[in-house]
């Protein structure tokens, strides 16, 4: 447990990290000496060291808003298996749980962006609603196909089921579930080509404007929590679908060699974001329905083939 | 009354049957009373009460005895009237008795406080019968105590409708909706019917025994007749179109109590249907209820996002519901007829648990919007703004409800829904390749219209809670406390069932084992630890944010730098569910209206106004024709009144020549 403990704890301090090497890796691909990857931290301490300003039209809603997003995002990483074969929450049926802490997250900043009194927030909001509609029947689904494909519906069965795989073994329904997850974890955490993390342009902001009235310490509230469910999807990732290596056994050697294992494989994670944000631009807000289409037709399609995958002997 | 039966439940049966009556006759008696008539009214008001409590009382010992409570009215009605309370009438009285009780208690000074003397007396007359007629449709045991419940229900509503205000409009929605639920009743009535070839008398352990030796195309033709009867009641759609007419117009306890409780009792009896006196139904029966629920579920909220006004949000969101439950009922089946008995009754708990919980939350949030309007006299939300700064209270308990209702975990919503995903999963371990598939792709359609829900209810709340005020005047009538103490109520049944589900699971699932065997309790007892670690982790880090040092100080919005940032330039909930009417639009078909004035200044105008309603295009492909048709037949029939009394005798007599001859060479 205590180990499980650790990992949550992990998951939740090193997103920042995570973030801050992802934008330093951008950097070096555009030519530019970038940042350090440590700078995510120095501006979490500077956020938290200044004063919140609040609007005069907020009601309380408005600060509690990112505390509570930020504490149900916390949860969300408590369900995600990295370095041992089992997050610190376990049992049938987590992963809808996981899904809707962090549209519950996502429903309270929606409010905050309307209590901020400006039109920024609202605008935000509204589009962040559009993505995240588009984007949950795919999340769902992919889930859901790989929970049939592992005949078991605990995040820790099917990360179990996946290590015990083959890696040439691995049937046409991850791939379609990968996919179609790679789409919408790439909108649930406000990247490129659907979000661009990075301007403070109303035309092209999504997440951004929806947060634009926060400072201090609920800025930093917000920006924690996104760069933990940055860190948490990539990490759910990695265990869904490349779990090879990580702990089944308590011992020493073997939970060094996952943690090693992890770090390695969320590298590769970090540079394929890093190398996406550098080659695609972002996208029409009304082309996103498009880019959704695909991955809900990647998900149907997963589901139709644990069917097909079944009827084979 | 059978044997051993305790004394204290025919006692509560009397007050449960009795009340109500004693409770009407004094509310009549309040419009001659004069100086008394306020407190008659509160006589009534606290005799409906009570006997809701006895309602409540019998329903949760309905549930710990386990065995049926029967009590027979025979006495006072023309036909068998024999009323009985098993655990599935036992849960769904709860319903009906146990949730209505704040709405009741919110009645008392919402009608004093909106309607002259003799209105509110007339309100008291019909609320306490209307609540006494759901209590017979769902504890009723012959056909006769279950169809006069079935019908008083609609007349006593409709009633109650006329009561908040009169004119053409209204009285052609109301006409509708009388229109809708007779058609529904008929084919109601023909289901149950069709049971008396087999059943010897028309009550219903007779027709429980004549289900099961029924030949099962006569079986198919019952659970026809009764999905298209009760889905009428539902509001399924494209049954629905009554709905969001006649609840949005009622006075607003009775809206509450219409979405809230009274589309439960459609629920009820068609589970009763298919689980008890059909035993699962037909096999393709599951795929018909699952698409009826998809649809109504998706279209449902679609169309609630559409709204801008909060109570008709309101009643298109329990079409979405009721699209949830029968999501639900048709996994049930469906699972049934596969046999994965046990995801056929986490189905079944799934819907039942979400009867309840949207019960609830429904009544919190049309008592909510109530309130809303008692203190603005508006309920169009563009016109909202900030109320959570004037109504703290109110305003806490609001959220409290869209956030249920958008399925959120940590509160009640989330449970039904999260069995009913459970349930999808399961159903892909069927063994046939249909159900593998089917099953599973409506998790997507539930995911999407929990999102959508989240969206709407996020808009709705934003635009009337948050931000500035867009009105300027809000009168300073306080909310009363005899009105939020309802909504406090509702609102904390939300939170306990939302952390502790065993609460409510537990009965439930004593509840399903009588009706589908064969489940697993463990794997339903999962969610609870899950969430309650949850909540712990959540409370830890709300603390933990809240314990940081910070320095608040309150400066203005940030305008661009600009002054002069007014109310008007936030966004409403119609900009903030444009992104999403875009993404729908072909659901839509939306008929917009621009109208610049003067014509030939288009860059300064003086005035613009823009309408943009949605189509009923489908509505109208659907039902134009039926009522042509129906219209040309009155035509034709016109043609054999003539108004001369030998003609009618001639018929008579004609008619009773052919049923002669029926019965002889049948």
């Amino acid at each position: 447990m205590a180990l499980k403990v650790a990992q949550f704890v992990f998951l939740v301090l090193s997103a920042p990290l995570v973030r801050g090497t992802i934008a330093r890796l951008k950097a070096l691909l555009q030519r530019r000496r970038g940042a350090s990857v440590w700078r995510p931290y120095a501006e979490l301490g500077k956020l938290f060291r200044k004063e919140d300003l609040a609007p005069t039209s907020a009601s309380w809603l408005f600060r509690a808003a990112p505390r509570m997003a930020f504490a149900m995002t916390v949860a969300a990483t408590a369900f995600v298996p990295v370095i041992t074969s089992a997050g610190m929450i376990s049992f049938t049926g987590d992963f809808i749980l996981l899904v809707y802490l962090l549209a519950f997250g996502r429903f309270l900043l929606m409010l905050g962006g309307f209590d901020s009194g400006s039109s920024f927030g609202g605008m935000g909001g509204s589009r962040e609603a559009m993505v995240s509609v588009l984007a949950e029947a795919p999340l769902v689904l992919s889930l859901m196909a790989l929970a049939l494909a592992a005949k078991s519906s605990s995040l820790a069965a099917i990360v179990g089921w996946t290590g015990a795989q083959n890696f040439f073994n691995i049937s046409v329904v991850h791939v379609l579930a990968l996919t179609s997850l790679l789409f919408v974890a790439i909108a649930e955490t406000g990247r490129m080509p659907v979000d661009n993390p990075t301007t403070h342009l109303e035309l092209t902001m999504l997440h951004e404007a929806m947060v634009l009235e926060y400072s201090g310490p609920s800025l930093a509230f917000v920006e924690w929590a996104h760069a933990i469910k940055l860190n948490l999807l990539a990490g759910l990732l990695v265990a869904l679908f490349a779990p090879w290596g990580i702990a089944t056994s308590w011992t020493a050697a073997a939970l060094a060699l996952a943690l090693l294992l992890y770090v390695l494989k969320l590298a590769v994670a970090m540079a394929a974001i890093a190398l996406l944000e550098s080659c695609v631009a972002k996208l029409r807000m009304y082309a996103v329905p498009e880019f959704f289409g695909i991955a809900t037709a990647l998900s149907i399609l997963a589901i139709v083939f644990t069917v097909i995958m079944r009827r084979q002997p | 009354m059978s044997k051993g039966m305790p004394h204290f439940t025919s006692v509560a049966f009397s007050v449960l049957f009795g009340l109500p009556v004693v409770a009407a006759l004094l509310a009549c008696i309040a419009r001659f009373a004069g100086k008394a008539a306020r407190a008659l009214r509160m006589g009534a008001a606290v005799g409906t009460v009570l006997a809701m409590v006895a309602g409540t009382v019998l329903a949760i010992n309905a549930w710990a005895q386990g065995v049926p409570l029967h009590f027979d009215l025979s006495f006072f009605s023309p036909l068998p009237f024999l009323v009985s309370l098993d655990r599935l009438g036992g849960f769904f009285l709860f319903i009906v008795c146990g949730v209505s009780l704040p709405a009741v208690v919110f009645s008392f000074p919402y009608t004093e406080h909106h309607y002259p003397q003799p209105r509110a007396a007339w309100y008291w007359a019909f609320l306490p019968l209307f609540l006494l007629s759901m209590v017979m449709v769902v504890t009723g045991a012959t056909v006769f105590a279950f169809f006069a419940g079935w019908e008083l229900m609609t007349l006593l509503s409709a009633a109650l409708i006329f009561l908040e205000g009169d004119g053409e409009e209204r009285r052609r929605d109301i006409f509708l909706y009388l229109l809708t639920m007779h058609a529904g009743a008929a084919l109601v009535l023909s289901a149950f019917l069709l049971f008396s070839p087999d059943a010897p008398s028309l009550d219903f352990a007779s027709l429980r025994a004549a289900g099961l030796a029924m030949p099962a195309a006569d079986k198919a033709a019952i659970f026809l007749l009764a999905f298209f009867g009760f889905a009428t009641k539902a509001g399924i759609i494209p049954l629905h179109v009554w709905l969001p007419r006649a609840h949005p117009i009622a006075p607003t306890p009775v809206s509450a109590l219409m979405s809230g409780i009274m589309l439960k009792t459609a629920v009820y009896a068609f589970v009763r249907f298919v689980f008890d006196f059909l035993s699962g139904g037909p096999a393709w029966g599951g795929y018909l209820v699952l698409a009826a629920g998809a649809v109504s579920a998706v279209l449902g909220i679609l169309y609630a996002i559409f709204e801008p006004e909060l109570k008709r949000l309101l009643a298109y969101s329990s079409v979405e519901n009721i699209g949830i439950i029968y999501l639900a009922i048709g996994a049930a089946m469906l699972c049934r007829s596969s046999g994965v008995q046990v995801f056929a009754a986490l189905a079944l708990m799934a819907a039942l648990i979400h009867s309840l919980n949207h019960a609830i939350f429904k009544n919190l949030l049309f008592l909510g919007a109530g309130a809303i309007s008692f203190r603005t006299h508006s309920l169009r939300l563009n016109e909202l703004g900030g109320l959570l700064k004037s109504m703290p209270t109110a305003g806490t308990v609001m959220l409290v409800g869209c956030v249920s209702i958008a399925g959120l975990p940590l509160f009640n919503g989330f449970v039904g829904e999260w069995l009913a995903f459970q349930s999808f999963l399961g159903g892909g371990q069927a063994a046939q390749p249909l159900p593998q598939l089917v099953l599973p792709l409506m998790a997507g359609v539930l995911a999407l219209t929990g999102a959508l829900a989240a969206a709407c209810f996020a808009s709705a709340y934003g635009a009337a809670f948050l931000g500035r005020p867009r009105k300027a005047e809000v009168p300073a009538a306080k909310v009363p406390l005899a009105m939020l103490l309802p909504l406090v109520v509702l609102a904390g049944a939300c939170a306990v069932i939302g952390v502790f589900p065993m609460l409510a699971l537990r009965p439930i699932w004593d509840l399903t084992a009588t009706l589908v065997p064969g489940g697993d309790f463990q794997s339903v007892a999962a969610i609870a630890g899950g969430i309650q670690k949850v909540a712990l982790i959540t409370l830890a880090g709300v603390v933990a944010a809240f314990v940081v040092r910070t320095v608040v100080r309150v400066a203005p919005t940030w305008a661009c730098g600009l002054a002069g940032l007014t109310a008007r330039m936030q966004y409403t909930a119609t900009s903030f569910s444009k992104p999403i009417r875009t993404v729908f639009s072909p659901v839509y078909r939306a008929d917009r209206k621009l109208e610049i004035l003067p014509e030939n200044r288009p860059y300064f105008p003086d005035s613009i106004s823009y309408r943009s309603t949605r189509t009923l295009s489908y509505e109208k492909l659907l039902y134009r024709p039926v009522v042509d048709a129906i219209m040309a037949t009155a035509q034709q029939l016109r043609r054999l009144q003539t108004g001369n009394i030998q003609w009618y005798l001639l018929y008579i007599f004609l008619a009773l020549v052919a049923m002669l001859l029926l019965m002889r060479f049948r």
